[in-house]
């Protein structure tokens, strides 16, 4: 089991995640960001278990900042 | 018949021959190899159709005869040739950077300011492979040589390079540390690579900027492809050297040999008839939700014919290369993913060359819509983004290639001319959503007071929204003969080959030179 971090493509708001704990495979959306009304999903790039949540649901995110922390 | 007196001569010509192909010799050749990097002649050799290089000026070069009777002979340091790609003539050339770093020789010069002339007088391609930074202080006579400055009726050498651009197809590589005068030649292309890894673009290098401004960085931090990939100097960053070569010879495919020809047409083998039942639910029900505009395209042209150019730069728009039915189009299609599609400075200055690009070579244009409009807030409004965009429409407004729009979604405002020029033809699907603006924005700003003062404000914004989104549906268009017609996603392939074949003839009358000269 090794820690995965899961970082914003692009810019945005957060509007929902995955709990932790959630399993998910590999392409299951893990995160929705807003981005100019739309909503990017952020995609799990492998199976595994939502370990830690790094922000917030309305927060505003970067481009490249770490979001969740995946157990894969 | 042996004659002594030219035997002499003609082995002095083969003598010549071969040691020009000693380059700058064994020592330099293997520095270069260590460094992960080809030589100019095996990048002529391995871009070229086997066996197909014809060199011009193969011995140009110095050759000094010592007393006991051997010939030293330091070749020029550009080499220059034409050769095929594909089968189609071409014309290739680079500096030898073995020697002297490329800085031109005496000899290397003349071939290096020949390069363009050549191109223009066959009127076939020009493919350049750019490493070094041109110039020394020191002239092409090197240290020791003082060379006489030009002379006033000596053309300027941007005029050749200028006139290229509205005649024939170039297609540049850096594939090494490129500045100066050659950084200004890569720039001034039709499309432009750069390995990853093992070449550099500047204006300018660390030392001149050092000196100029007082600030140190490596090449790398300078121009390296982190720095290029989006700035928008190269269309696209490539792995390696052979990657160079393949993305090279995969955007000639798609062009003419010259502005008076239009490219071959290819293979006939994805039945035009073929429907892309996939598309029916590739656009969410959800408005809101993304979607994959590369996987639309690419249902609905020649399979694996799509050629991406320029994808990291300007990402909100999607521009490319493709065929239909064998015929090889321009495509221009927004991507849902960043920005909501949204025409940025960059994506309109993408699309402006794309636009001109296929212009000048005769290349119709089909366009996948999904475009809320021109990028807004701070950061857009500091790019002087209308400014890039209104230089995207004019080039748009007054393109004569065959344009075709597919509405795939939203179509709206001022953007909208980058999408249909005069005689578009216009096709719509179920989900085209069109109007001044997107419905949120729009009721949010006109009916800001009635909102307000409502009871519930939040039921009020969505009894609105409603109620606009119905005026955008594309029935409405349908029924207004406002589009060509509103079709089933999967009857797009059959509707675009069929126009694709309609448009031909016209295209024909066209050939010739742009009325302009393409401006990278």
């Amino acid at each position: 089991m090794a820690d995965k971090t899961i970082t914003a493509e692009l810019a945005g708001r957060v509007i929902s995640f995955s709990e932790i704990g959630t399993q998910v495979s590999a392409g299951d959306d893990l995160i929705l960001i807003e981005s100019m009304k739309m909503e990017i999903p952020v995609a799990s790039p492998a199976k595994g278990k939502v370990k830690t949540i790094l922000v917030q649901i309305d927060d505003m995110v970067d481009e490249g900042q770490s979001l969740m922390v995946l157990e894969i | 018949m042996r004659s002594t007196a030219w035997q002499d001569k003609t082995d002095e010509i083969d003598e010549r021959r071969k040691l020009a192909l000693r380059q700058g010799g064994e020592i330099a050749v293997r520095k270069q190899h260590d460094k992960g990097r080809l030589t100019i002649r095996e990048r002529i050799e391995r871009v070229l159709d086997t066996d197909s290089l014809r060199e011009v000026g193969p011995i140009a070069g110095s050759g000094e005869r010592a007393e006991d009777g051997t010939l030293s002979f330091t070749p020029a340091n550009f080499v220059l040739g034409i050769g095929k790609i594909a089968g189609r003539h071409c014309v290739v050339a680079g500096e030898d950077f073995t020697m002297g770093a490329g800085s031109p020789n005496a000899a290397g010069l003349r071939k290096s300011i020949y390069t363009e002339d050549l191109a223009l007088q066959y009127r076939i391609p020009l493919v350049r492979f750019h490493e070094g930074s041109g110039a020394s202080i020191t002239g092409s006579g090197g240290k020791k040589v003082q060379t006489l400055p030009g002379a006033v009726y000596e053309r300027s050498r941007f005029e050749s390079i200028a006139r290229c651009l509205g005649t024939v197809p170039v297609a540049s590589a850096a594939v090494g540390a490129v500045a100066g005068f050659p950084a200004g030649r890569l720039a001034a292309s039709h499309y432009t690579v750069m390995t990853r890894t093992t070449s550099q673009i500047l204006t300018g290098g660390p030392a001149l900027v050092e000196r100029a401004l007082g600030v140190k960085l490596t090449k790398e931090e300078l121009g390296g492809a982190q720095v290029h990939e989006k700035s928008g100097l190269v269309d696209d960053v490539v792995e390696d050297e052979n990657a160079a070569f393949d993305a090279i010879k995969k955007f000639l495919s798609y062009m003419p040999q010259n502005v008076w020809e239009l490219t071959p047409r290819g293979a006939k083998d994805d039945p035009v008839t073929r429907e892309a039942p996939e598309l029916a639910d590739i656009i969410p029900a959800n408005r809101k939700r993304i979607y994959n505009m590369r996987h639309v395209v690419e249902a609905i042209v020649d399979h694996g014919s799509f050629f991406e150019m320029g994808r990291k730069y300007g990402p909100g728009q999607i521009t490319g290369f493709a065929r239909l039915s064998g015929y090889a189009v321009g495509i221009f299609a927004s991507d849902p993913k960043h920005n909501a599609g949204s025409l940025t400075a960059a994506g309109a200055q993408k699309l402006r060359r794309f636009v001109d690009l296929c212009q000048t070579f005769h290349l119709p244009i089909v366009t996948f819509v999904d475009e809320p409009g021109f990028m807004i807030g701070p950061d857009a409004e500091r790019d002087a983004t209308i400014r890039h965009g209104a230089s995207a429409l004019i080039s748009v407004a007054l393109s004569t290639v065959p344009w075709m729009a597919v509405l795939v979604r939203k179509s709206m405002g001022l953007a909208n001319y980058a999408h249909m020029p005069s005689g578009c033809h216009v096709l719509a699907w179920p989900s085209a959503e069109s109007g001044a603006l997107p419905v949120e924005g729009g009721v949010a700003l006109a009916f800001r007071h009635e909102i307000a003062a409502a009871a519930d404000p939040a039921a009020k914004r969505l009894e609105l929204e409603d109620q606009f989104a119905a005026l955008q549906s594309p029935f409405r268009k349908a029924e207004a003969f406002s589009v060509h017609d509103l079709i089933h996603p999967r009857e797009t392939r059959s509707r675009l080959c069929d126009w694709i074949e309609l448009v031909q003839p016209g295209l024909a009358h066209q050939l010739g030179p742009p009325q302009f000269s393409f401006r990278p």
